[in-house]
């Protein structure tokens, strides 16, 4: 019982991804960034604005308990929900790659040190060590789908029954 | 700006409750009176919701909460502060109900990210001054504390006389090389990798939940997981042999037991005992891969069919094997990963390359690790052995690993803020007022 409300919440987390990585010409690499990504998240108990914009209103409200609320609650309360919806939008915080972004570091002149100077680079050896995403073990199979890894038919079947194209986050 | 002499706590206490030192991480506050060894108050920086609670509410130090599935948010995002609505609600608590100060009353010596953007800068100085009113502020970074601190600690050590130390910060975020050159962090020649323990932590999730139980919402469980059973590997085909071995001749095999709710509301591990094993692996030498290929793979399916059974059975504990050391194993080789970016020890070559030539050999010889990443068992001498081959022969490599990785920083700005020309080094609330952000944030020289 607790399993299946973990897992339908993973479900629609995941959805928008899912739903990137299909349109795109290229799953792997889709699936790939995907991954990375999803090491920075947290489980921060809603949905983003944009995974649910039909019903983002009520879903909002709900998630945001306490804390949103208590933000929200000195304002009028006779908004529109147009209005407020709106404003919701312009009050979230952004996130670090948004603000990285309008910082626009790359119009610095290049003796300048920076967030975007200072990132270490690409490593110098191309060779990558494969592990199998099911066993953990070197692995020297690709899956066609999604690029990820497994070590022997027993993974890859694990690998299509229960994870292609899932990516947790 | 500020001497390195050497200087004694007990020689500093002067004004200690005035000045509050706060080490804002993106996974725990450090904070505590200047002047005094250790901080007051150590909590994760974030609210959380335990499933028990309607509301996101605020961890406390002494908590025994059940925090299995408990949503969790950060006023922190990839290191920098983006939300500043949760940032003050914390502080709000932190200082009046944790610290019980007067911010009005205090002046505030905060770490901050190195390169954070200005408008973050803009943004925090507007919570210190505008909405916490502090009387002063000093904004330091945390490579520059660490290296005041050690360099404290040891006043005729090399980190001392030679002003110089390459620190190396693997913490919540993400990982910093950072030279430190009289005081000062040399940013142009700082490296950073985009991995740190909130991704190995959520790499640990996905692993687990891949292999054995779903836990990719128990964030504060799996943490533990990781702090308790992860090591950094001295030789990864000899581990990964090991680890899919049978039975006893299994070194690495551990189990942790999740909480119940009932009669234990944390989780722990199995046998610790056991889980230390990998301990007595006698470094380097294999003891007998005598296997064939063959038989590997058999003892894999059967032991992998048991374990899926016996954890349909129980389903309140898991066992690890690989896991333990492939976690740490990122900071090492992010390439693993499909990271496009160079593991720790290239990190170091690169930032010290970028350094004047002169500074290059002390700055090997005097590596200091810091940061909460770094508490792995064997981090220091896996660092060791991937450095060396990549350092040229005449350069010694000397790795030291600080006392306390999680309270180094606090502990330098401890000292910092009792040295006796903080206060001069402080941008007051009228600078501000007068100046702007900006431009008091010069005098920080960052
Ligand atoms: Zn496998
Ligand atoms: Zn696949």
């Amino acid at each position: 019982m607790e399993d299946e409300r973990r897992m339908s919440t993973r479900t629609r987390k995941v959805a928008p991804k899912m739903a990137a990585a299909l349109a795109s010409a290229d799953n792997r690499t889709q699936a790939a960034l995907a991954r990375l990504e999803a090491l920075e998240n947290d489980n921060a108990g809603i949905e983003t604005v944009e995974i649910n914009d039909d019903d983002d209103e009520a879903s909002l409200d709900d998630d945001e308990e306490g804390y949103t609320q208590k933000r929200h609650s000195k304002g009028t309360k006779r908004k529109t929900r147009q209005a407020k919806a709106l404003e919701d939008a312009r009050k979230a915080p952004r996130s670090f790659l948004e603000l990285l972004h309008e910082a626009n570091l790359e119009s610095l002149p290049p003796h300048v040190p920076s967030y975007l100077k200072a990132a270490v680079g690409p490593p110098s050896s191309t060779s990558r060590r494969y592990f199998c995403t099911v066993c953990g073990f070197a692995a020297s199979y690709t899956c066609v789908k999604c690029g990820m890894r497994f070590c022997c038919i027993r993974c890859q079947n694990i690998h299509n029954d229960t994870r292609c194209l899932k990516f947790v986050a | 700006m500020y001497s390195n002499k050497p200087c004694t706590y007990a020689s500093s206490f002067s004004d200690m409750s005035n000045v509050v030192v706060l080490d804002n991480g993106g996974g725990l506050i450090k904070a505590g009176h200047g002047g005094e060894r250790d901080p007051a108050v150590i909590i994760p920086n974030c609210l959380y919701r335990p499933l028990s609670s309607k509301k996101f509410i605020h961890p406390s130090p002494t908590t025994t909460e059940d925090l299995t599935s408990a949503a969790v948010r950060r006023p922190i995002d990839r290191g920098y502060l983006i939300n500043t609505d949760l940032q003050r609600d914390i502080w709000a608590h932190l200082f009046s109900s944790l610290l019980h100060v007067t911010p009005s009353a205090s002046s505030l010596l905060l770490t901050e990210p190195l390169f954070t953007l200005p408008s973050i800068q803009r943004a925090t100085d507007e919570l210190v001054f505008e909405d916490f009113n502090f009387k002063s502020l000093f904004v330091a970074d945390s490579p520059s504390l660490v290296h005041l601190y050690e360099a404290s600690r040891r006043p005729y050590g090399l980190v001392s006389k030679a002003q110089c130390s390459l620190v190396v910060d693997c913490g919540f975020s993400f990982t910093h090389a950072a030279p430190v050159f009289q005081n000062f962090t040399v940013n142009y020649a700082v490296k950073r990798i985009d991995l740190g323990g909130k991704a190995l932590t959520n790499y640990l999730k996905e692993l687990v939940s891949y292999r054995a139980i779903n836990v990719m919402d128990e964030t504060f469980i799996i943490d533990d997981v990781k702090e308790k059973l992860c090591f950094v590997s001295l030789d990864v085909a000899r581990d990964l042999q090991i680890a899919r071995k049978r039975g006893k001749d299994n070194l690495l095999r551990c189990t942790y037991v999740l909480p119940d709710g009932v009669t234990h509301t944390k989780g722990f591990v199995k046998d610790p005992d056991a889980a230390k094993k990998y301990l007595s692996l006698s470094d380097g030498s294999l003891p007998k891969p005598l296997e064939t290929e063959k038989d590997v793979g058999q003892t894999e399916v059967t032991n992998a069919t048991r374990d899926r059974k016996r954890i349909d059975l129980t389903k309140n504990e898991f066992d690890l094997t690989n896991e333990r050391f492939l976690v740490p194993e990122m900071i090492f080789q992010p390439a693993d990963l499909g990271m496009n970016e160079a593991g720790l020890a290239e990190c170091i070559v690169r930032s010290v390359n970028s350094c004047q030539s002169y500074l290059q050999s002390v700055l090997y010889e005097s590596i200091i690790l810091t940061g909460g990443s770094t508490l792995f068992p064997c981090f220091a001498e896996r660092l060791e052995r991937e450095l060396r081959p990549l350092v040229p022969d005449n350069y010694q490599v000397k790795i030291t690993t600080q006392e306390d990785p999680i309270l180094g920083v606090w502990r330098g700005g401890s000292l910092l803020a009792s040295s006796p020309d903080f206060e001069a080094m402080c941008v007051t609330k009228a600078d501000y007022e007068e100046l702007g952000s900006a431009r008091c944030r010069r005098r920080f020289f960052h």
